[in-house]
């Protein structure tokens, strides 16, 4: 039976069509999987479905009845529940009382706290969540932030539990974590919508996939057990594509980036303790680690951003010391992990973000005045060189998608004369065909002889462009091996702070 | 011996009554703040509290209903900047300052206009000390209670009633949610932009009872720029507390204390403003430590539909 149908839905913001005549339907008891690129539509269809957002036309059915929702509180009273991307907690509650907020079980004006904890804790105990319903959420990690998230959709008895990008901040044994849940949901009875563009994953757990592409629905009936990545990622994309491969460095030089002896406290809390990696030329450097696990500082530190307590760093033999000017003067390109805060000037033109800290240099200034024609010339031959899609160099860069925004800030650093390339989350919030041409702008970068250094979140990303990596778990580096050397969930063992010889020992096992 | 008690009967008394409007309207901005929405109208909303209040006792000759009328001119003003900040999203200190600005030029041209004074209203009946038979019988502190006003109890009752509606009641939970996290509070339904409306209005009423208290027991009359600056050490005792109402009582006695101080040393030869800068110079040093378990709202300012959240 169908337990939603959704016919026609279209959905405008300003000029842009998010949603075109998008129809969708979910079975009783079923795993769907939402399938698209950002900024496909995905999040919208389902925030209509959800009732954050009105859709402009087009009709929903709910248990074979026309039905409409205007605000969330509509859809929730329906039993349908939403797990956003970005968590819905306020850190400073406790899981209880984030969990019961809006339905708080009372005693006359007053909320039965005793009531509230333990149909909490009943739940915690039915779906095995491991979760103390005291603990303040700010304490807890990411994975077990995002149960406490599915437990307030239980708690409202959700028939219908939507998740958007739920495995995009999970290490991969979180990830298995997640996936048992909704498998014990499934059970139950819930319907589960799964908002992802991860492909294996989507082929793990739905029974059936629907692929939107640029707000059109492409094909809703994929049945998981015929689909293979390739087909998906061809529908999710609109053309063929060549999905990241091994491409190992062909030659590997001397040392040339050296860090030695890195330390960082801030505020009495120790960040970094003792970091001391060498990067050789024409070699891809990768960090992996749960982020907050000193990343931050890592990558400010070996930028010049903050002044870290001891370090010794060295390319190709000179020490570079000063701010990040002077880093930049030394021929270290620097690609921050937040585009929207550190990369970017959202509101400045596409041009005035191509010479963004170069632009006090020779080519660029003359005493103190831009050489504007010249800058024109630099920044549309970038354009044209980077592919970025955008209207002109003069709109502002936040017009344009994260994808293109992202080439913004590599074309910036790639154009100049590099010796290292720092470069952190490349590909976060980015589609796969941009994904695809930043990858292999890094790697065609390692293969001029250069060095570089590559932090992500994103552990497939790491392992796939890195010739070596290193596991960063509270400001240590653990491990330093091969990609190879490891399996995913392995990875994923060290990244949560599992000792060297214990995930060796799982190895055996498993 | 008796001197020395005397004189620290003296200090409380004055103590107390310096800190009233302060707690009042810091308890007034902790709703504001928890809420959401930065509270700095205080100034403004006392003002016109203090006017109102004189206003509706000269027209009815009802104290009581003076009161209400001071209650109502707040809320009427804080309404103001809540529509300017939630309806139209404008940020909250800039429409702050402006119901400031409002509050002091508005009172001053209603003076001029009702009464034709450029400072003064007619003195009115001024509330008389509240005292039960007996009270000031109580060894040490019956006189202290002796000479507070009915404006004292009340400010009591305020207290522990706004701290057990913020946190043992349903309605104190969703409204912290909505200052912490309001697109969370709004993904579960709970209306957040009525939970905004309703904070600052505590904020304009209890800062108009605050102001009432300066005009109408205090003192017997309106007098332009009454606050004299009391609405932002209000914003200030909230910020100290981190916005929960007992911090908020504690925090008014604190700076209630050194007023009391600056008061009773004017007939001293000392420098009273040294008094006067104390309570700013703590309140600098209190900021810097961090306190753990006590935490204020951190989505001051955010609305449900912020783009970024």
């Amino acid at each position: 039976m169908n337990i939603i149908e959704m016919r026609g839905i279209t959905k405008s913001f300003g000029s842009t069509q998010a949603l075109k005549q998008v129809d969708l339907e979910l079975h009783e008891g079923e795993v769907l999987s939402l399938l698209g690129e950002n900024g496909a539509g995905k999040t919208t269809l389902m925030r209509v479905l959800y009732g954050m957002y009105t859709p402009d036309e087009g009709t929903m059915m709910f248990n074979e009845t026309p039905i409409e929702f205007h605000k969330p509180i509509d859809a929730i009273r329906q039993g349908i529940c939403m797990v956003h991307q970005h968590f819905m907690l306020v850190p400073f509650f406790s899981v209880t009382e984030n969990v019961i907020a809006g339905e708080e079980p009372y005693r006359g004006i007053f909320v039965d706290r005793q009531a509230a904890k333990k149909r909490v804790k009943e739940l915690i105990d039915q779906y095995h969540f491991e979760l103390n319903p005291d603990a303040l959420v700010e304490s807890l990690s990411v994975g077990e932030r995002q149960r406490v998230e599915i437990l307030k959709a239980l708690y409202r008895n959700a028939k219908i539990l939507i998740l958007d990008e739920p495995s995009a901040v999970l290490t991969p044994s979180e990830v298995e974590n997640l996936f048992a849940s909704i498998r014990i949901l499934k059970k139950n009875g819930t319907s589960i919508v799964i908002i992802t563009h991860k492909l294996y994953e989507t082929l793990t757990i739905a029974d059936r996939i629907a692929v939107l592409r640029d707000g059109e629905m492409i094909n809703r009936n994929v049945d998981p057990k015929t689909a293979d990545v390739v087909s998906l990622s061809e529908m999710m994309v609109g053309r063929s594509i060549q999905l990241d491969e091994k491409q190992p460095a062909k030659k590997v030089g001397e040392p040339f980036f050296c860090v030695d002896n890195l330390n960082v406290v801030e505020d009495g809390v120790v960040k970094l303790k003792d970091v001391s990696f060498k990067i050789r030329r024409g070699e891809i450097y990768g960090i992996a680690g749960v982020e907050g696990n000193g990343q931050t500082q890592l990558l400010d530190a070996v930028t010049g951003t903050i002044a870290p307590d001891s370090m010794r760093l060295t390319v190709g033999g000179k020490e570079i010391t000063g701010d990040a000017h002077d880093f930049i003067q030394n021929k270290i390109g620097h690609v921050p992990a937040d585009r929207m805060t550190q990369g970017l000037v959202l509101e400045m033109s596409v041009q005035d973000n191509l010479i963004l800290g170069y632009h006090d240099f020779k080519e660029f200034s003359d005493k103190g005045f831009l050489k504007r024609t010249y800058i024109r010339d630099y920044a549309k031959a970038n354009v044209d060189r980077f592919q970025v899609k955008t209207a002109s160099i003069d709109t502002p860069v936040g017009k344009l998608s994260g994808g293109n925004q992202q080439k913004v800030v590599m074309a910036r650093v790639l154009s100049r004369d590099l010796d290292v390339l720092v470069v952190a989350h490349p590909t976060r919030g980015v589609d796969i065909g941009a994904s695809e041409y930043l990858h292999q702008q890094i790697l065609n970068f390692r293969d001029q002889g250069k060095a570089v250094l590559l932090i992500s979140a994103d552990l497939d990303e790491v392992c796939t462009l890195s010739d070596r990596l290193a596991v960063i778990y509270g400001g240590k580096l653990v491990a330093e091996c091969r990609p190879e050397d490891y399996t995913k969930v392995q990875l994923g063992l060290l990244m949560t702070g599992s000792p060297l010889e214990a995930v060796r020992k799982e190895d055996k096992h498993g | 011996m008796n001197g020395i008690l005397a004189f620290i009967q003296l200090a409380l008394t004055s103590t107390l009554r310096m800190s009233l409007p302060i707690i009042l309207a810091a308890v007034g901005s902790a709703f504001s703040m928890r809420v959401g929405v930065v509270a700095f109208g205080c100034e403004g909303m006392m003002l016109m509290g203090a006017f109102c209040g004189v206003l509706g006792a000269l027209q009815t000759g009802s104290n009581i209903i003076g009161v209400l009328y001071a209650i109502a001119g707040g809320t009427l003003i804080s309404l103001l900047h809540a529509f300017l900040h939630v309806k139209h999203k404008v940020d909250g200190t800039l429409s702050g300052v402006c119901i400031n600005l409002l509050g002091l030029s508005l009172t001053e041209l209603f003076v001029k206009v009702i009464w034709d004074s450029n400072q003064y209203s007619p003195a009115i009946t001024p509330f008389a000390v509240f005292s039960l038979n007996g009270m000031e019988k109580i060894p040490f502190i019956g006189p202290i209670l002796a000479s507070q006003y009915v404006f004292f109890y009340i400010t009591i009752l305020v207290v522990i009633v706004s701290h057990i509606f913020m946190y043992r009641t349903k309605y104190g939970l969703r409204m912290r949610m909505v200052g912490d996290n309001p697109m969370a509070a709004y993904s579960l339904g709970i209306n957040t932009v009525a939970y905004k409306y309703f904070g600052v209005g505590m904020c304009g009423a209890l800062s108009g009872l605050a102001g009432a208290y300066l005009s109408m027991a205090m003192l017997s009359c309106f007098q332009t720029n009454i606050t004299s600056g009391r609405g932002y050490i209000a914003m200030v005792a909230c910020n100290l507390s981190r916005s929960t109402p007992l911090g908020a009582a504690v925090s008014g006695i604190f700076f209630g204390f050194f007023n009391a101080l600056q008061t009773m040393f004017q007939s001293v030869d000392f420098p009273s403003q040294i008094l006067m800068a104390m309570p700013y110079v703590f309140t600098l040093l209190a900021s810097l430590v961090h306190i753990k378990w006590l935490r204020g709202p951190t989505a001051v300012g955010k609305h449900y539909d912020d783009e970024s959240n």
